[in-house]
């Protein structure tokens, strides 16, 4: 009792009582002159705004009413980040109030993201991880455009407000998947895939997705130019099953996290089935898969998200500052809006790594293809004019450094320098605008920007490479970007061409997997369900609670499955004791990466009647484990630790650790664990170290 | 007193010999007047603060520790879009900063704030920037700021703007009044005052945990402890000394005051401290002058009614009944019995803890006697004696003091014998440690009423909350409903108080005490003197005593705080830039925002490839250790061998020997 001396949990205990309490969240994006460029809110928020701004705007008006008055609310926090940034070198980046609301903010470029948090169940870091999850949805979604705010913002708010209203109720659902996952799905927790651990049908279908599907269809004549780069089954969220094609390259986990949120979105696992047990499954699973489909709640708004790229039509004209560089009017033609085609694959642009370097947003389709309720198969093409993304991504980053070190001060050729060298660059932008002339794209734009910029820059006698190129440098981008967004954001092209997998393609492959999974589907959802349990390690681990292991080097994790459900009994017990260690675990992953961020990668905690571990290591390829090392001591604001909105692991901290073992594989292992805290220390670690040891060898494991 | 032999911290040693004028003007200065002052002295008063904080700020330059910004801008100055920002800012640190950088920060964060407290109705408590972290605090139209460096806990600042905030309102009174009977530049002077005094901590854990500097226990003889806690004791028999402390060289010997209480009242001290040569500035009243100070302080309702419902003083109403007979002490036993009833409810452990027994027996009338005053005089004379004779003359006193009272006491027999009951646990050397113990476990029951009390009302006028930190601690008992309280925020009663400083060298004892204790000579004249003798004889045992060797650091780190009296024992060398420790007060930082974050939290081991750091904590200690030189060389993967799994039983056998029992 005497506690109560510790001088702010009190406080904050007593202020809850007093002040009226408003629960709301909210994420916005702003432009620096206070545009809205997106919102999502709860309805709590929209109620407390509206009750802010009287009953007068909130009837009738609907959206830009409230899109209004939000705007209005958040101008005058907007606007003091732009003066902050210009006048102090500083940004805001969090705010508390007394009665725990939190506004967390960060720039991206030009566009200021907030989210707010009034419930208290998000922390400063879970806003943070939300809003570079939106910006990682976005630029999933935009690929390079995201590269000119300009263009960007024209992007996310298109003029039509019907557009935009799609647009946004689709980014809005996006993120609400992905808050529900990041709060429910343990692999979300920890943002690695989880697999179903299932060694022989696991590779039963590997083997069919390569040899009979993906085979299959990029041998096809229907599919149009694509072709199949990788093949995945998802159940819910976890993998059964991931083939890649001989020449693609790995899909970093951070975007596959993405699409599997964005599958997610389209065919949400049904939250009734989720809450019934086995048996329901199997009482409904003699009816065929139609009558098992549970149709979406407002088909409508399930199909303008399926097919909102098509549907984009009269896109407005780009304004510029500078009135002689207008963006080539690309889509005036206003098109219908045609009828919803689920065949209809979404762009989506991903990493590539080649042997020529790392091209990041590099167009892809993505089919998703519905194989049951929970089980969905996933097919990504690499689309024919990749090339050009390819080009455009080695131009934009040559502008890049160029007006990197012209804004560094550098004159001559010491800017220049390569590689490419401006001169390579040169020819190439030149062949590249040359091809561009005879397509549609309407290039003519770019083509005058560039002959501005040869003049400037290369003309004897000219201005030559100084400073007052940077405007310059800043116009290129824009119209690569501009190309670009042509490209692959538009569905140009005669209608007639369709340029996708026919649908029957899709169909025909839809039907062979689903052929193929037919006697195991119900097995597959229950084990979605009851991947691994920890009545197989209660033997061996007297006292152990939970554990979730994680192997960051292929961004997988290993975690008996937490069903808080209130019918199914699991090991935790029913509903409310399981619901309590679920969010002891939550709170123990978010407790761990504060640390990990300030360095510490060994962590213990008594607390209450649980203790909780947290080790990270490193091991080389043959399994030596490595000394630990220094690990990077980051800023508070910092990127998210994890690996759906920016690789922590791989770009950060292995980087920092592979300086001293340059040459060397070096993996990372994560493993936390709960238990029962009565447990003697020295038993509990050494549970811990056999559960590191053992975890990853699924195949000699006989515990799994 | 040279100001070399201060124990106070550099800057302020800088700060002495010059700041004599305008400290004086302050302490002079009674209660609700306004202090006049010429222009000329403004000036160089701000001038040579000026000065003297970037001296500060140069001295200082790798602790990040230090405050960044500290300002109090009032809105209601800045409502019309022509008024120039500049018109709101009340005090701006550091004041040499650009008048358009002020005006940027202080229009910037309150309008952001103003804003945000809009949209979730209620203030902003937190904001952060990415290289700098604010502590805010919104009331009525005022805002405070208060920006420290990344690395500080954010439960640190706000922690420090509260106490800021508090020592204002402490020693000025509710902040609107305060701006308007005074010149802001006056009151700027004092913002900057409390602020030097804040962050006067020597080390970096200082700034982590606000504690109280106390003396080194470990060097005192108990016996010390438990003459200053009967010194206090003593003053306290008259009514109208609410509580005490007694304060040696800006460090606590004994206080009978809940820590934040004691810290407020220190500021004054460290302030007079410097000028305590000087007799004309203060409002003396005192038989001889010089050494008595006093100034007004204002207590917040709460506080008042901690002090007042110290359990020495509810025995003493009901004992006392029958011997009332005049009406002065008659009031103010009448107010203290109420209180004291309130408070018996509220606080059931209360009987148990051992009232100042001596206490119990005098009627308040006696201790009001010239009598035993006069039997004081033979030590206060003999005051320069020898060690042994001071010593003796010391105990003597007490004595002659109990003695002298007891007898004054009507000779009742019931007052003798509890007298006599008591003594042996009072006066028996064995238990000399006794005094203090439960003086501390006095306070420490009181403390967290008051907190509660403090923290109703803070929580109602809008201000004193640290949001961002978290969860909350245990249910406390719901507070109890106060008249006033609830009431009008900025009408949240402040009662004034007067704080009554009695130096001997460099030992102070500091009293609250009614306002009418200084226009009550007889009242003056008996603390004066009934003290005085054994001031003399304390100062000169603590000025002997040489702060013993250091000792051995040993091969460890180790900080123990005491979340009850607000103390900390390290034994780091506090010095800024230790490189060596940096590993180990970081640990300490995150620790202990996590342990303030996280109720259930009973223990932690964190190892980054430099260190792995312990922190363990219960209702009343946070402690944390580091091992040196054990090997680190791991590979980070479980392993119950790892030497940071024994830093446990490490700890707990090591600290033993500094007094921290962790079994």
């Amino acid at each position: 009792m005497w506690s109560g001396w510790s001088k702010t949990g009190t406080t904050v205990k007593q202020d809850r009582s007093c002040v009226s309490v408003v629960q709301m969240k909210c994420l916005l994006i702003a432009s620096e002159s206070a545009e809205v460029l997106f919102h999502w809110t709860d309805p709590e928020f929209q109620q407390n705004i509206q009750e802010q701004y009287g009953a007068s705007q909130e009837e009738g008006q609907g959206l830009p009413a409230f899109e209004d008055s939000i705007s209005t609310l958040f101008a005058p926090i907007i606007i003091s980040c732009s003066t902050m940034v210009d006048r102090l070198g500083d940004n805001y980046t969090s705010f508390t109030t007394e009665n725990n609301h939190i506004y967390v903010l960060h720039q991206f470029d030009e566009c200021l993201y907030i989210a707010v948090n009034g419930d208290g169940e998000e922390g400063e870091d879970d806003l943070r991880r939300k809003i570079y999850v939106m910006k990682k949805m976005i630029e999933v979604m935009f690929g390079m455009v995201t590269l000119s705010s300009n263009l960007l913002r024209k992007e996310l708010r298109p003029q039509d407000t019907d557009q935009r209203a799609r647009l946004w109720k689709h980014l809005q659902s996006l993120l609400e998947t992905y808050s529900h996952l990041r709060e429910n799905d343990q692999s979300f927790l920890v943002e690695a895939v989880e697999r179903l651990i299932h060694p022989t049908l696991c590779e039963q279908c590997i083997e069919f997705l390569e040899r009979r599907l993906v085979q299959q269809l990029n041998s096809s004549v229907e599919r149009a130019g694509e072709e199949v780069l990788h093949a995945f089954i998802l159940v819910h969220t976890k993998l059964l099953a991931f083939y890649s094609s001989r020449n693609a390259s790995t899909l970093p986990t951070s975007d596959l996290l993405a699409l599997i949120i964005m599958a997610q979105n389209m065919y949400p696992s049904n939250v009734d089935l989720e809450d019934s047990g086995p048996e329901d499954v199997e009482s409904t699973s003699g009816s065929g898969p139609e009558s098992f489909y549970t149709p979406e709640p407002s088909p409508t708004d399930r199909d303008s998200s399926s097919s909102d790229k098509p549907v984009r039509g009269s896109t407005p004209v780009f304004e510029f500052v500078d009135p002689d560089i207008q963006m080539a009017e690309d889509s005036l033609r206003t098109l219908e809006v045609p009828p919803p085609d689920p065949s209809t694959p979404r762009r989506v642009f991903l990493e590539v790594s080649l042997k020529e370097g790392l091209y990041p947003m590099m167009p892809h389709s993505m089919y998703c293809l519905p194989l049951w309720p929970g089980i969905t198969l996933v097919l990504l093409t690499k689309i024919p004019t990749t090339a050009v993304a390819m080009s455009v991504y080695t131009f934009l980053e040559a502008f890049a450094n160029l007006e990197k070190r012209l804004s560094q001060g550098q004159e001559g050729s010491a800017a220049t320098r390569g590689p490419p060298t401006i001169h390579d660059i040169r020819s190439k932008l030149d062949k590249f605008i040359k091809a561009l002339g005879p397509s549609e794209i309407q290039s003519a734009q770019l083509q005058n920007v560039w002959t501005e910029f040869k003049n400037r820059a290369f003309t004897r006698g000219g201005p030559g490479f100084n400073k007052h190129l940077i405007p310059w440098c800043k116009h290129m981008k824009t119209q690569l970007c501009g190309i670009y967004r042509q490209c692959f954001l538009i569905d140009s092209g005669p209608a007639d061409i369709p340029r996708r997998l026919s649908p029957s393609l899709q169909e025909r492959a839809q039907t062979m997997v689903q052929e193929k999974l037919m006697d195991w589907k119900d097995f597959l959802l229950v084990k979605s369900k009851r991947n691994i349990t920890m009545v197989s390690y209660l033997e061996d681990f007297p006292g152990l609670i939970h554990f979730i292991c994680v192997d960051r080097s292929t961004g997988q994790m290993i975690a008996p499955s937490l069903n808080i459900t209130e019918r199914t009994t699991s090991e935790l017990g029913k509903g409310p004791v399981a619901r309590f260690i679920k969010s002891k675990v939550w709170n123990l992953v978010s407790t761990t990466r504060r640390y990990l961020q300030k360095g510490y990668s060994t962590v213990t905690l008594r607390d209450g009647d649980f203790y909780f571990c947290y080790f990270l290591w490193f091991e080389n390829e043959t399994g030596y484990k490595l000394e630990a090392g220094d690990i990077p001591i980051l800023p508070d604001d910092s990127a998210p630790i994890g690996m759906l909105a920016w690789d922590y692991y791989s770009r950060k901290l292995l980087r920092y650790y592979s300086k001293n073992h340059q040459g060397e594989v070096v993996k990372c292992y994560e493993l936390l664990t709960v238990h029962l805290g009565v447990i003697p220390t020295e038993i509990i670690l050494q549970h811990c170290r056999q559960l590191a040891s053992k975890l990853w060898e699924p195949s000699r494991n006989p515990l799994l | 007193m040279t100001p070399a032999a201060c124990d106070c911290p550099a800057f302020l040693r800088r700060l002495s010999p010059r700041s004599r004028e305008p400290s004086t003007a302050h302490t002079r200065r009674p209660a609700g007047v306004v202090s006049v002052r010429s222009p000329v002295t403004e000036r160089f008063l701000r001038c040579f603060l000026r000065d003297f904080l970037s001296v500060m700020a140069e001295l200082q330059p790798s602790d990040s520790g230090r405050c960044t910004y500290f300002f109090l801008y009032d809105g209601s100055k800045v409502k019309g879009e022509g008024d120039p920002t500049r018109e709101g800012i009340c005090y701006f640190y550091p004041e040499e900063t650009p008048l358009d950088r002020q005006e940027l920060l202080c229009g910037q964060l309150a309008g952001v704030g103003r804003c945000v407290s809009e949209l979730s109705l209620s203030p902003v408590r937190v904001l952060q920037l990415r290289r700098n972290k604010f502590a805010i605090r919104m009331k009525d139209d005022f805002f405070w700021a208060l920006g420290c460096s990344m690395d500080v806990p954010i439960v640190s600042v706000c922690e420090l703007l509260d106490q800021l905030i508090d020592l204002f309102t402490f020693y000025n009174g509710s902040i609107r009044q305060s701006y308007q009977l005074n010149s802001q530049e006056a009151l700027a002077a004092r913002w900057a005052q409390y602020l030097s005094h804040l962050q006067s901590g020597s080390s970096e854990l200082h700034h982590i945990f606000s504690c109280l500097r106390t003396i080194d226990s470990t060097n005192v003889d108990p016996l010390l402890l438990l003459k200053a806690a009967l010194i206090l004791q003593a003053c306290q028999r008259c009514p109208l000394v609410l509580a005490g402390c007694i304060l040696f060289r800006g460090r606590v010997v004994s206080t009978q005051m809940f820590p934040e209480l004691t810290m407020k009242v220190m500021v004054h001290e460290s302030e007079t401290y410097t000028k305590a040569p000087r007799s004309n500035g203060q409002s003396s009243s005192s038989p001889s002058g010089g050494a008595v100070s006093s100034t007004t302080v204002f207590l917040t309702l709460s506080e008042l009614q901690y002090l007042q419902s110290a359990p020495v003083d509810k025995d003493f109403s009901s004992h006392s009944t029958p011997h009332k007979d005049t009406v002065p002490p008659r009031k103010t036993r009448l107010s203290r019995t109420l209180s004291d009833m309130a408070s018996t409810e509220s606080e059931p452990s209360d009987p148990g803890s051992p009232p100042s027994p001596q206490k119990v027996s005098f009627s308040p009338d006696s201790t009001f006697s010239p009598v035993p005053s006069q039997s004081l005089e033979p030590p206060f004379s003999n005051g320069k004696h020898s060690h042994e004779a001071e010593e003796e003359a010391l105990e003597e006193s007490y004595y002659h003091s109990f003695h002298s009272n007891g007898g004054g006491g009507g000779g009742g027999g019931g007052d003798t014998s509890v007298f006599e009951e008591d003594s042996p646990l009072n006066g028996g050397r064995g238990d000399a440690a006794c005094g203090t113990v439960f003086d501390f476990r006095e306070s420490r029951s009181g403390n967290e009423e008051s907190r509660d009390d403090e923290v109703q009302e803070e929580a109602c006028r809008g201000g004193g909350v640290c949001g961002s930190t978290g969860d909350p601690l245990p249910p406390s008992p719901p507070p109890l409903p106060r008249s006033g309280a609830l009431g009008d925020p900025e009408e949240s009663p402040l009662v004034p108080m007067t704080l009554y400083m009695h130096r001997v060298k460099g030992l102070v004892l500091a009293l609250l005490v009614e306002l009418h204790f200084l226009s009550d000579t007889a009242a003056t004249e008996e603390v004066y003197h009934s003290s005085l003798a054994s001031l003399n004889g304390l100062e000169a045992h603590l000025r002997t005593i040489s702060p013993g060797p250091p000792g051995p650091p040993g091969p460890y780190f180790f900080s123990h705080f005491d979340c009850i009296q607000s103390t900390l024992t390290t034994n780091l060398s506090g010095g800024p830039g230790g490189a060596p420790e940096r590993p180990f007060v970081r640990a300490t930082s995150l620790l202990h925002s996590h342990f303030c974050n996280t109720e259930t939290l009973q223990e932690a081991i964190i190892r980054s490839a430099g260190a792995a750091v312990y922190g363990t904590r219960s209702v009343a200690q946070e402690t944390f250790f580091q091992q040196h030189g054990a090997s680190l060389r791991n590979s980070g993967i479980p392993n119950h061998q790892d030497s940071a799994f024994s830093l446990p039983s490490k700890a707990r056998h090591r600290l033993l020997k500094h007094g921290v029992n962790l079994l």
